[in-house]
């Protein structure tokens, strides 16, 4: 039979979408408003599978491609971009560097408990002297006695206040790391010395429990080093590749819902004994969003492609993040702009958009650092 | 609404293929009824729609949730069949793929023409016992006992397999899929695409054809409701207002209102 992927994806979709409206729609700005991470919610979405979407089947996952990946976190970010940012950050940079560099035995250990979303995960990089510049991560780890002993503080560590599994990205010592660089370590919650700090206040994404993270002698075992030594910064780099293609479709989520605010509103708005949708201006403003949300979708299922291909999809995926964030910024800005006073007001879902749609424009990577790996990649081809 | 559906006027057939790929409300709770008593007592859920190829979706779907197999009956001289040639198409469908089935399950009525025939219909087509708008039912060896709603009373009714039940909205929640169980769908699909002659039937036994019921209009009904704005002197309005009004208002109030306006006066 011949299998065509657009039902596949159609489908996804439809049934995603279903389960947010009835069970997410409901409570979306009461979450915003009280900065509330929504258990009650997230209980239902984990036997569905959304916390072990790209992880094997024999560990427990659903293992569904990149494209189906993709339409999830679009559809979760639709309603509430604090949840899709949750399962997006579990999914790509919490579980899947362990599915992509794990030994089998790390991989038996922790994967079970991510899949199924007993333990959230968070990766752990940015740091107080630390984000862009990966290089300059202070927190350390040691090699004494048949383990590491870590030191260092995180911050702005998304699912922060519910994290099980934590991946910490930390220096080595020269001599414990003959392959040279950084190493990732698997630390889980309950391990002395690890532990959370204040959540965040944050203009957006406020239902998601950002927090800091302490490892204070934090001592975990050799197997929780993530790889090989000196594997790190390979882990880290790939770990945010794949993290920009939820960050692009968790944008794109956002667009997707306050354009869609944004039709309605010019066919109910009446100025002038008309409704607002049909001056041209706001046609324009319309025509523009739709364009842009096309193109932004047809860059992630590029890179999504690429990825399941196997083939190299960073700077693709970079692309599709750089596009994506910055038109999420645009798109919320047009959706306020058309709502006029009442998007400036809470009253309106927009206002949340627009507070939410920023930051796709900082984390997993700056817009600024995603044209530094699109560039590198354009002037390393041969003129 | 029906009426807000995409129809043909001139043929007063549903243009199917601007309608949303979705499926029908009922059918997802005979569906989910169907998927409680394979938990239950084990069972083989052959999932069957009738429609254009993108009605697939659907049966996808069902498969998702956890039916074994799907047939989608398409053929364009299907098309534009009333409930009675709907019901005959399917009896020959069922009776061909699946003629050893113990239940029937339908869902009470569709959203796009809610007429709720074609299972009533499709039992008598097949001979069997039916029930329709069922909310729960258990089963006990081939003994199906069901709760049905009447009015403002249960009513507990018993048949034996096999049979067909028409189940409501109110009895089942439908259950959201595993991520696993979309995949597989999609991975395995067991999906059997049907036309006429693969289940037996003569081409004028099908479509518009063999209906002897044609849908002349749809349409909304249409309150023509007009504002009244009364103007003037707040007394004089009010004077107004119960000549005009008096009577319905005193009607829905259970008063006399014209007693009253004596009394004070």
């Amino acid at each position: 039979m011949q299998l065509n992927p657009c039902v596949k994806h159609k489908v996804v979709r439809k049934m995603v979408r279903e389960f947010m409206e009835t069970e997410l729609r409901p409570i979306d700005a009461e979450i915003d408003r009280n900065a509330r991470f929504p258990w009650e919610v997230i209980e239902k979405m984990k036997p569905l599978g959304f916390f072990g979407l790209q992880v094997p089947r024999e560990y427990g996952g659903a293992e569904i491609d990149s494209i189906s990946y993709a339409v999830v976190i679009e559809e979760i970010s639709r309603v509430s971009a604090a949840v899709g940012l949750c399962v997006t950050v579990h999914n790509s940079v919490g579980a899947y560097p362990v599915v992509s560099f794990g030994t089998e035995a790390q991989k038996r250990r922790f994967l079970p408990a991510l899949a199924s979303g007993d333990r959230i995960g968070s990766f752990c990089l940015t740091e107080a002297n630390a984000g862009s510049d990966a290089g300059g991560v202070e927190t350390n780890a040691v090699y004494d006695k048949d383990g590491y002993v870590i030191n260092g503080t995180k911050i702005f560590v998304t699912n922060g206040g519910v994290c099980g599994t934590s991946l910490v990205f930390a220096n080595m010592e020269a001599s414990d790391r003959p392959g040279g660089g950084a190493g990732v370590f698997i630390v889980e919650k309950g391990t002395p010395g690890f532990l959370v700090g204040e959540i965040e206040d944050l203009c957006g994404m406020r239902a998601n429990p950002v927090s800091s993270l302490f490892y204070e002698d934090c001592r975990v075992p050799e197997e929780n080093l993530l790889g090989k030594n000196g594997d790190g910064l390979r882990i880290g780099l790939a770990a945010l590749d794949t993290g920009r293609i939820g960050i692009a479709a968790q944008a794109l989520g956002i667009s997707q819902a306050a354009f869609e605010a944004s039709v309605k509103y010019a066919k109910e708005r009446r100025q002038f004994k008309k409704p607002i949708g049909s001056f041209q201006s706001i046609q324009n403003y319309l025509a523009d969003m739709a364009t842009e949300i096309d193109a932004a979708r047809l860059l992630i299922y590029r890179a999504c492609a690429l990825k399941d291909a196997g083939r190299p999809f960073g700077p693709e995926a970079a692309k599709a993040k750089l596009y994506a964030g910055g038109l999420s910024r645009r798109v919320t800005d047009r959706a306020v702009q058309i709502h006029g006073g009442y998007g400036y007001s809470k009253e309106y879902d927009v206002e949340r958009y627009f507070r939410d749609a920023k930051v796709t424009e900082i984390y997993e990577g700056t817009s600024e650092v995603q044209r530094m790996v699109i560039a590198r990649a354009v002037l390393s081809q041969p003129a | 609404m029906v009426s807000e559906l995409p129809w043909d006027s001139k043929t007063g057939a549903l243009k199917r293929e601007l309608a949303e790929g979705m499926m029908n409300p009922a059918c997802k709770c005979a569906l989910e009824a169907a998927l409680q008593i394979k938990e239950t007592h084990g069972a083989h859920i052959t999932a069957v729609a009738m429609g254009p190829p993108m009605a697939e979706e659907v049966l996808y779907e069902a498969l998702a949730l956890g039916a074994d197999k799907g047939v989608l009956l398409s053929d364009r001289r299907m098309a534009g069949a009333d409930t009675l040639a709907t019901s005959q198409t399917l009896a020959a469908a069922i009776k061909t793929v699946s003629p050893d089935f113990d239940l029937i399950l339908c869902g009470c009525r569709t959203i796009d023409s809610e007429t709720a025939q074609v299972g009533p219909q499709l039992a008598e087509e097949l001979d069997i016992p039916g029930a329709a708008d069922i909310e729960t039912m258990t089963l006990k060896d081939d003994l199906l006992v069901m709760e049905r709603l009447l009015d403002d009373f249960f009513e507990v009714l018993e048949m034996r397999t096999p049979a067909l039940v028409t189940v409501s909205t109110s009895g089942y929640t439908p259950r959201y899929p595993f991520f696993t169980g979309i995949e597989d769908a999609f991975a395995k699909p067991d999906i059997t695409v049907m036309g006429t002659s693969d289940i037996g039937l003569n081409p004028d036994c099908v479509g518009m054809k063999a209906s002897p019921t044609r849908i002349l209009d749809v349409y909304s009904t249409t309150a023509n409701k007009t504002n009244v704005v009364l103007k003037g002197a707040v007394k004089r309005i009010v004077a107004d207002l119960f000549n005009a009004y008096g009577d319905k208002i005193g009607g829905a109030m259970g008063k006399d209102l014209q007693t009253h306006e004596h009394e004070s006066s």
